[in-house]
């Protein structure tokens, strides 16, 4: 990739010859740039290991340069080295990402890195995230043609980004969208809305000369994989439904063991909406969906799809402890959830009223037998539930005390099973209290204070240090931050180990703001964990030092 | 609209072709190998990695530790070369003797290290592999489980300071391109001074799988084969031991082949033995 800078120059070159031969030279250039910087040493308590560059950054730049309907952009990335649980493939510096677009009423065509999704996702979501470390944008060609209102059309051919290289396989995919209450004319003032879609897309990889469990024998291994969805999105009054049913073909992968059976995922959202009150229920059921352009990756680059989270993505400290990731091989679950605003004036309600939240969700894993290793469709699967791997309810009650003071208290019970993060143990069962308090002292000072509490079954054994779990024990963490008018904020917290566990993570944070750019710097313990976004999780490792994150833009 | 629907159709038609369905019992065919028998000598692809270190380097035990682990958990299917690299770190402590050689240097400089712990997996450079090299054990795991081009043995006999070493190859599949095969000699057990992580210095580090010499040219001789499946040919060279400091003990050595493209120079397969 970063000997691409001929490619980019073609295309920028293309761009702004365009751009004069139609005598449209002008436009606008705009972008953003983001430096975070970690300082950590050893502290043996928390598990963290010494840093030896004593520095480790990661920096990008984006750059988006408009003029009517054509734009062009690029980003510079620099890990100089990665922060701490970025991957290390990830060192060095160059331009990641290039694009020049045309965006007209009837089309859209990008050539260069770009980022798609068709449907939900099941069967192909290229996306960047900068937290996880993620980017699978694919570098070729995306085309959109809306022939008539409601109809989107889109094909696509690309290879994968893998870190500073591309992947091995080519993914190309067409999608058809369709809006009949744009298109059938009985429709178009009707209530029901519906919209009606379907995608498909194929993978291409070389043969990879892979032997089977026996070494005598070779694997006939599928050069193209494809998946196919459909799906659909009706709205009716309060009402929507969502729904969306995918197969992927044969697909060997280091994901399954190189097995042959074939894969399928279901997803359906029911919601129900009117003022002050929402209800969502959503079941989401996968098997053997992990599809790649590369097939001996097993990590979280070059994922073609993406199978949405159906677990609430909480944010809270001791909430987000145990994270739940999506299990590609196979899970289903459900998830409801329910808002209520209990009116003002009432003798719930109060002066301001009162905001509840709940919400639930269970996910096992499916029930199967397994039949064969490599070269064989490797397990059958059996009518009823698998394992546990997650379940969680939550209680969330936000109340406005006074004109100025507003308080949101939350009970949650969690379930987790450490098979989700391949680790082996019993169940940990968590209860949860969580305490939120805003303060608007007054118009140019503001404060917040934070309680949490966990109480787990799980327990740190000292004696099997290399293996046991930093996360396990019962915790207390308190925290306050300080907000001094719109430019500065002081922040400090403590997440301690009382019971069982081990740890006192201490952590100081200053943040300055002014105008589009702000500067942040802390110091203090991170603990080991997961980060998890969107049931996608990388490992956050223990560090003990200094951070500092700088934005802006323009 | 009936122009859209058409389009649509025909995109359809396309992609549709493009997923390869493959009937069970299809999954597998036979390699036409000799089988499981000789498997484990022979017919198997070995991963070899060329390490690239030095005595003045506190990051390269770490690599150290990880290939270690990676040879525990591959056994004889994984072959690490370790070439001290020929400036800065890889220079040698004062009153130690020096581990760098011509041949290894030569790998250097055409590899383009610039900073070491560095390392190639079968010469592929369009991947190095630095820091701790956490990642080059899954890579390691990838290669070793494919289906080998070629297959390749090597045996080593010493009669005094000549050691007669014989080379079978034989090609599985048809290969495009002109061959080369290298031989080098490395030891094991070396005790010298080396920089650790934590900044100290330790005397008695051991240095494993150092190059000491390579038999052949330095990239390797032209293999006479023409690459065809079935192609077999068991090459059979003299060598005698150089007179080079520290003096080499016959029993901490192996002798490591590989065969390689003559053009990319990366490495087809590779195999390693101790000199009887």
């Amino acid at each position: 990739m970063k000997k691409n800078i001929s490619y980019i120059l073609i295309l920028w070159g293309l761009t702004i010859a365009t751009a004069s031969a139609q005598g449209i030279m002008g436009g606008h250039v705009t972008g953003n740039v983001q430096i975070d910087g970690q300082m950590s040493h050893a502290d043996s308590v928390i598990g963290a290991t010494d840093v030896p560059q004593r520095l480790l950054m990661n920096a990008r730049a984006d750059i988006l340069y408009t003029n009517g309907d054509f734009s062009a952009g690029l980003r510079f990335e620099a890990y100089q080295d990665p922060l701490l649980g970025f991957d290390a493939e990830y060192k060095g510096q160059g331009l990641a990402n290039y694009f020049v677009k045309y965006n007209g009423s009837k089309l859209t065509l990008t050539a260069g890195n770009f980022y798609e999704q068709f449907g939900n996702g099941l069967i192909l979501r290229t996306y960047e995230d900068r937290y996880l470390g993620l980017d699978n944008s694919l570098l070729g060609v995306n085309v959109q043609y809306r022939p008539v209102d409601g109809v989107t059309l889109k094909a696509l051919a690309g290879k994968q980004r893998y870190y500073w290289s591309y992947g091995d396989g080519l993914v190309r995919g067409v999608d058809g969208e369709v809006n009949l209450n744009s298109i059938l004319k009985p429709m178009t003032d009707s209530k029901l809305r519906v919209t009606l879609g379907a995608g498909f897309v194929s993978k291409y990889e070389e043969d990879g000369n892979l032997t089977a469990d026996d070494p005598s024998q070779l694997l006939n291994l599928p050069l193209n994989v494809g998946a196919g969805a459909v799906r659909g999105d009706i709205c009716y009054g309060h009402w929507s439904l969502n729904a969306e049913y995918a197969m992927k073909g044969q697909d060997p992968s280091a994901l399954n063991n190189y097995t042959y059976r074939t894969g399928n995922a279901a997803v359906v959202n029911l919601n129900y909406s009117q003022r002050g009150f929402s209800a969502g229920l959503q079941a989401k059921r996968v098997e053997n969906m992990g599809f790649k352009s590369m097939r001996s990756q097993t990590g979280e680059m070059l994922y073609i799809n993406y199978l949405p989270a159906i677990t609430k993505n909480h944010t809270y400290a001791f909430l987000a402890m145990y994270p739940y990731a999506t299990q590609v091989m196979g899970e289903q679950g459900l998830q409801a959830d329910v808002m209520y605003k209990i009116k003002k004036g009432t003798l719930l309600g109060g002066k301001y009223g009162t905001d509840l939240h709940f919400n639930s969700s269970v996910v096992v894993g499916l029930d199967t037998t397994v039949t064969g290793g490599k070269g064989t469709d490797g397990y059958t699967v059996n009518p009823g539930l698998g394992p546990l791997y997650y379940g969680d309810a939550s209680a969330e009650v936000a109340k406005k005390l006074s004109k100025s003071v507003k308080l949101t208290a939350t009970y949650a019970y969690q379930v987790f099973n450490p098979v989700v993060e391949n680790e082996s143990g019993d169940l940990h069962h968590n209860n949860i209290l969580i305490a939120d308090l805003s303060w608007k002292v007054n118009k140019k000072h503001s404060l917040r204070f934070e309680a949490e509490w966990l109480g787990s079954d799980s327990y740190y054994n000292k004696a099997e240090e290399e293996h046991t779990d930093r996360r396990a024990g019962d915790w207390i963490m308190g925290l306050v931050e300080w907000n001094i008018g719109r430019n500065f904020f002081v922040s400090l917290s403590d997440q301690y180990a009382y019971q069982d566990g081990i740890g006192n993570y201490y952590n100081l944070s200053v943040g300055y703001t002014q105008g589009a750019t702000r500067l942040q710097v802390g110091y203090g313990k991170q603990r080991e964990g997961m980060l998890c976004i969107g049931g996608v999780c990388r490992l956050v490792p223990a560090s003990n030092g200094l951070t500092f994150s700088l934005t802006t833009s323009f | 609209m009936k122009r859209t629907f058409l389009i649509i159709n025909f995109s359809l038609l396309i992609l549709f072709a493009s997923c390869d369905k493959i009937n069970p019992n299809e999954y597998t065919t036979s390699t036409g190998g000799s089988g499981p028998s000789n498997w484990e000598n022979f017919n198997v692809q070995r991963a070899l990695v060329e390490k690239y270190t030095g005595p003045k380097c506190p990051n390269c035990p770490n690599a150290d530790v990880t290939l270690d682990a990676a040879h525990v958990q591959y056994g004889d299917r994984l072959i690490v070369i370790s070439v001290n690299h020929p400036t800065g770190q890889g220079e040698p402590f004062a009153n130690q003797p020096d581990l760098r050689t011509e041949d290894g240097s030569a790998w250097d400089t055409w590899l383009g290290i610039n900073s070491i712990p560095a390392a190639y997996l079968n010469r592929d450079r369009s991947k190095q592999y630095s820091g701790s090299m956490s990642d080059i054990v899954a890579a390691i795991g990838d290669v070793v489980e494919r289906y080998p081009l070629c297959g390749i043995g090597v045996t080593a006999t010493a009669t005094g300071d000549s050691i007669a070493i014989d080379v079978d190859v034989e090609f599985f599949s048809t290969i495009e391109g002109a061959t080369t095969l290298t031989l080098a000699l490395t030891e094991d057990s070396l005790v010298y001074k080396q920089s650790m992580p934590d900044g100290s210095r330790q005397d008695d580090y051991v240095h494993n799988h150092m190059l000491r010499d390579v038999i052949t040219a330095t990239f390797g001789d032209d293999v006479p084969l023409q690459g065809i499946a079935g192609e077999h040919k068991v090459g059979h060279f003299t060598y005698r031991l150089p007179d080079i400091e520290p003096s080499i003990v016959l029993s901490n050595c192996h002798i490591v082949a590989f065969l390689s493209y003559r053009d990319s120079r990366k490495i087809i397969n590779s195999a390693e033995c101790t000199i009887q």
